[in-house]
């Protein structure tokens, strides 16, 4: 899959799982903050985003400091999706 | 007895918008489902969390809560609160084998998680309970702030009722036989002489207190019982209004929780020959559908019935009278768990 067509599914996915009624993919844009400033999420939703790398992705985040850094904005996640994705 | 300030409700009739109550929205796929409003007041990150039932009564209740007036506590009546979200969260913990389990549904899940939300949302940190009893889960949070007030008179509460059609609770209970089998317009429901009846939605607030100011209605009693013996259920309210009724007044007005169910309708056509023939009968579950609190509907709509006229279509038996002063309540789920409430107007 390119990375595009991943980050799209990406955005697809976050609005699905975190029931961003009113948010469009096109509304996020790759480098900006998901947490805090930008899409505003907090500290609930990151559990729901590392189920998500884990369900659909195969990918098992278990060092918090590690979850941060890659649940920084979409770049950052589907970066590490394209590395260590195990389906 | 309790006096009521304020009210606010969200059902199937549109009622937060404006307590429109000559409209008749009808069943769609047989259920009456609540029509929501934009909810303007729950912050949206906090909005996208909730469940529909948490959405109704935390949505039903904000208007209510003011800053400038804290209640000084929640109490809540609410059969199954977040079934939807609980049922969800069940079967995650199945179909992941208890592995990756996303905390959203989880916090929904619980019977006490509106009352729960509105104590963070509006920073309540008193008395916060919320009563479970299926069809008289509403009932136990009226007797409730009645313990209250009389403890702490000076008080003012939060008390409301909210449920929520959950697709697993539908279910279910369709397979047991306690909806209509058939399509029924809720426009001819009474007619429809079958078992069953049509489920509904909704939530009904309140604010209420010891204080006799500014009230728009005065709870003077209640009462409960569970049986399935109608001639009971009759001597129960017999007892009832003797005891509770100010002598020289009478029941102008009887608030029937008839459902168009043929079970239970001899439950209503037995307390009703112990009217007064200038007792008007009125019913609203053709507005409502029914639920197990639908009875917190059923007084929001008596305060109603305390301020403005009775729509035709909610007559069963009219009288000569136009404004009411005395409605009685008798409500009856499934045929097992019954109250009575009596209402009084301001003067």
């Amino acid at each position: 899959m390119e990375t595009a067509e991943l980050k799209l599914q990406v955005k697809k996915q976050i609005i699905e799982f975190l029931n961003l009624i009113s948010v469009k993919p096109e509304d996020i844009k790759d480098d900006e903050p998901l947490f805090g400033e930008g899409l505003g999420l907090d500290s609930i939703d990151s559990i729901e985003l590392i189920v998500l790398l884990g369900r659909e992705y195969g990918i098992d985040i278990k060092d918090p400091k590690e979850g941060r850094k890659v649940l920084t904005d979409i770049n950052t996640m589907v970066a590490y999706i394209e590395q260590h994705r195990t389906k | 007895m309790l006096y009521i300030h304020k009210t606010f409700s969200i059902s199937v009739q549109q009622n937060l918008l404006q307590a429109n109550i000559e409209l008749i929205n009808e069943p769609v796929n047989k259920k009456l489902q609540a029509i929501e409003p934009a909810y303007e007041k729950i912050p949206p990150g906090i909005l996208r969390r909730m469940g529909k039932s948490i959405r109704m009564g935390v949505g039903a209740a904000l208007p209510l809560m003011s800053e400038t007036d804290p209640v000084n506590g929640i109490i809540m009546g609410s059969a199954n609160a977040g079934m939807e979200e609980c049922v969800k969260f069940l079967n995650q913990i199945v179909q992941y084998e208890e592995g990756q389990l996303t905390p959203g549904n989880f916090v929904q899940s619980t019977g006490n998680v509106i009352a729960g939300q509105l104590g963070l949302i509006t920073r309540n940190k008193g008395y916060n309970v919320t009563h479970v009893h299926a069809g008289l889960a509403f009932e136990n949070a009226v007797l409730d702030a009645i313990m209250q007030l009389n403890t702490n008179p000076s008080n003012s509460y939060l008390l409301g009722g909210v449920d929520e059609i959950s697709s697993f609770h539908y279910n279910i209970e369709a397979l047991a036989g306690t909806y209509k089998k058939e399509e029924v317009s809720n426009k001819v429901l009474y007619e429809a002489g079958s078992p069953g009846y049509l489920v509904g939605e909704g939530a009904a607030m309140f604010v209420v207190s010891a204080e006799a100011n500014n009230f728009i209605a005065k709870l003077t009693a209640i009462a409960t019982i569970h049986s399935t013996d109608i001639e009971l259920v009759q001597a129960q309210l017999k007892m009832f209004l003797q005891k509770n009724l100010e002598a020289g007044t009478a029941i102008d007005l009887f608030l029937s929780g008839e459902n168009g169910d043929n079970r239970t309708l001899p439950f209503y056509t037995a307390c009703e020959t112990l009217l007064a023939d200038d007792t008007a009968i009125v019913r609203y579950k053709h507005m409502t559908g029914d639920f197990p609190t639908a009875s917190a509907l059923g007084l929001w709509y008596a305060c109603e019935f305390l301020q403005q006229q009775v729509p035709q279509h909610m007559f069963k038996k009219k009288t000569s009278k136009t404004s009411y002063r005395n409605i009685l309540l008798y409500n009856n789920f499934k045929g097992l768990q019954h109250s009575f409430i009596l209402v009084s107007k301001a003067w």
